[in-house]
């Protein structure tokens, strides 16, 4: 019994929750006579992916956002983890660099964009400069509180076996706060690639936040959602990705 | 040196408080020397970057902007940012304590917020632009979104989980439906949602800047995207400042709000925005 109840509450009920939201959807376009303009039909968005799949543009559009986002979110990852650790093992270094992260962390990644735009053009460069700042700051800090919250007694331990402080940090508080890091990775990944995707919007020779603008201009509106849809795939898909790499590697750790 | 966590322990030699002021200026002082040293070096086309100004030329845009529309941009921004909030906190708390509440309707809907949670109302930008056009509903419809987004997680989390010692006092007492809802639930949920709106203020104002710089009409991000179209480089900086000030006061404003209102609340989880 019970787990004919489990199946009806994981599976049965989101299931119904679904096909209301989609016959309300259906519903809407079919009884106001909506134009394909303001909202298409759900199948009409279903027919929209199908097609768009098989164009090779899509998957160009596709290619040009995860390239922007992998080699930004790389560069940052890396350098926030870095400075990170130095902000959470030399106190001194942590009370010169407070006062400058904290408040160049108040300018959002998107105030960038324009700016962005006049150093870089519309290159790749702007976008991955972009990422990488957005991913670094969460890293920075993020790295920095969980250096600062590693158990004591495991750097006494390992200063009593003779480490120095920065085999110390390589060798125990890195690892210790690993877990931490690998969920702020995870943060880092969907901020990093919103800011790809407003990027776009803004200035782009091709990526899916220009494929969805550009849609949204010839107010062909069932590309516009099934843009969006692809956008959110691809990023719970990045999201997953990171969550398991993660997690093989603290598990093999 | 020792390591941090036996320095922490030792008596601290000079004064930290001080230590901290000091060189948490000459942070800033080294920070800002960089910037002039590299805009020098830059300033005869160097490489990609030959449009970085030198930090007094930003100076002086930021005083002449603030002499001039700063002040009408940012309360076009700000009220867009506001209402947007403000209708994001308060749907977000009722279908919050509605799905959170009833064990049905969290089974059948939940799963949906759950999907649509992690797609930041940044995506929605375009297709909120050829619903509701260039004025002030679209930017109120995706800032109202954002905050939506994440708050409805604190909400739902506020609305479930009341102390089972309350539960069990509320039962002692003879507390009908009503009462432990207005008693129990509500102030429990309402502490919650507060947390989640000031979680939510920096969700909220990124959304604004986007918004604002793709259906440029009015606020701080139009105003970014027409001085970055005539490439004027120190004013697009200056515009930046006023959006990363405009954060901060809010966030601080907010906290303080947050911390006069709950005190019995640590602050460790919400830091993170």
């Amino acid at each position: 019994m019970t787990s004919t109840q489990a199946i009806s509450r994981r599976v049965l009920l989101p299931a119904i929750g679904v096909a209301m939201v989609l016959a309300i959807w259906e519903a809407t376009v079919v009884f106001y006579k909506l134009p394909a303009i303001v909202l298409p039909s759900p199948f009409a968005v279903v027919a929209t992916l199908v097609d768009l799949v098989q164009t090779s543009a899509f998957w160009r559009d596709v290619g040009v956002s995860l390239y922007e986002f992998v080699v930004g979110y790389a560069i940052g990852v890396a350098l926030g983890v870095a400075v990170g650790m130095l902000v959470g093992e030399r106190p001194m270094f942590r009370m010169a660099a407070t006062p400058v992260i904290e408040s160049l962390r108040f300018i959002v990644p998107f105030a960038w964009i324009p700016l962005t735009i006049l150093w870089f053009g519309t290159s790749y460069a702007g976008k991955i400069a972009l990422v990488a700042y957005a991913v670094f700051f969460v890293m920075v800090v993020s790295t920095a509180r969980a250096i600062a919250q590693v158990e004591p007694t495991l750097s006494r331990v390992g200063t009593m076996l003779g480490m120095g402080p920065w085999r110390l940090a390589w060798k125990v508080h890195l690892r210790a706060a690993a877990p931490m890091l690998a969920s702020a990775a995870r943060a880092a990944a969907a901020i990093g690639w919103i800011a790809v995707v407003a990027a776009e919007y803004i200035g782009a020779s091709a990526g899916l936040g220009l494929m969805i603008t550009n849609a949204a201009t010839s107010l062909t509106t069932s590309v516009v959602i099934a843009g969006m849809i692809v956008i959110g795939v691809v990023g719970a898909g990045v999201s997953a990705l990171i969550g398991a790499a993660s997690r093989a590697w603290l598990d093999y750790r | 040196m020792a390591t941090p966590a036996i320095a922490a322990h030792a008596p601290p030699r000079l004064s930290l408080r001080a230590l901290r002021v000091v060189l948490g200026v000459a942070g800033v002082v080294v920070a800002i020397g960089v910037w002039w040293l590299l805009s020098r070096l830059l300033a005869h086309g160097g490489g990609v970057i030959n449009r970085l100004p030198p930090p007094l030329a930003v100076f002086y845009e930021l005083v002449h902007y603030a002499r001039g529309d700063l002040w009408r941009d940012l309360v076009f921004s700000l009220r867009v940012f506001a209402i947007g909030w403000g209708v994001g906190v308060v749907l977000a708390t009722v279908t919050g304590l509605v799905l959170g509440r009833s064990q049905l309707l969290g089974d059948i809907f939940l799963p949906i917020v759950e999907a649509i949670r992690p797609v930041s109302s940044i995506v929605w930008v375009p297709l909120s632009i050829v619903w509701f056009g260039f004025g002030l509903t679209s930017k109120v419809f995706l800032v109202g979104l954002a905050v939506y987004l994440v708050v409805i997680v604190y909400a739902i989390d506020g609305s479930r989980r009341v102390p089972p010692d309350l539960e069990r006092t509320a039962t002692m007492l003879g507390m009908n439906e009503w009462q432990r809802f207005v008693s129990l639930v509500l102030p429990g949920t309402l502490t919650e949602v507060l947390i989640g709106s000031r979680v939510a203020l920096m969700a909220g104002w990124g959304t604004v800047i986007v918004a604002e710089l793709v259906a440029a009409d009015s606020g701080l991000g139009a105003h970014l995207i027409g001085v970055e179209q005539s490439y004027d480089v120190p004013a697009v900086m200056a515009a930046m400042i006023c959006f990363g000030l405009a954060g901060f006061v809010m966030n601080a404003a907010f906290s303080f709000v947050e911390r006069r209102l709950t005190p019995w609340r640590h602050d460790h989880a919400t830091e993170t925005s």
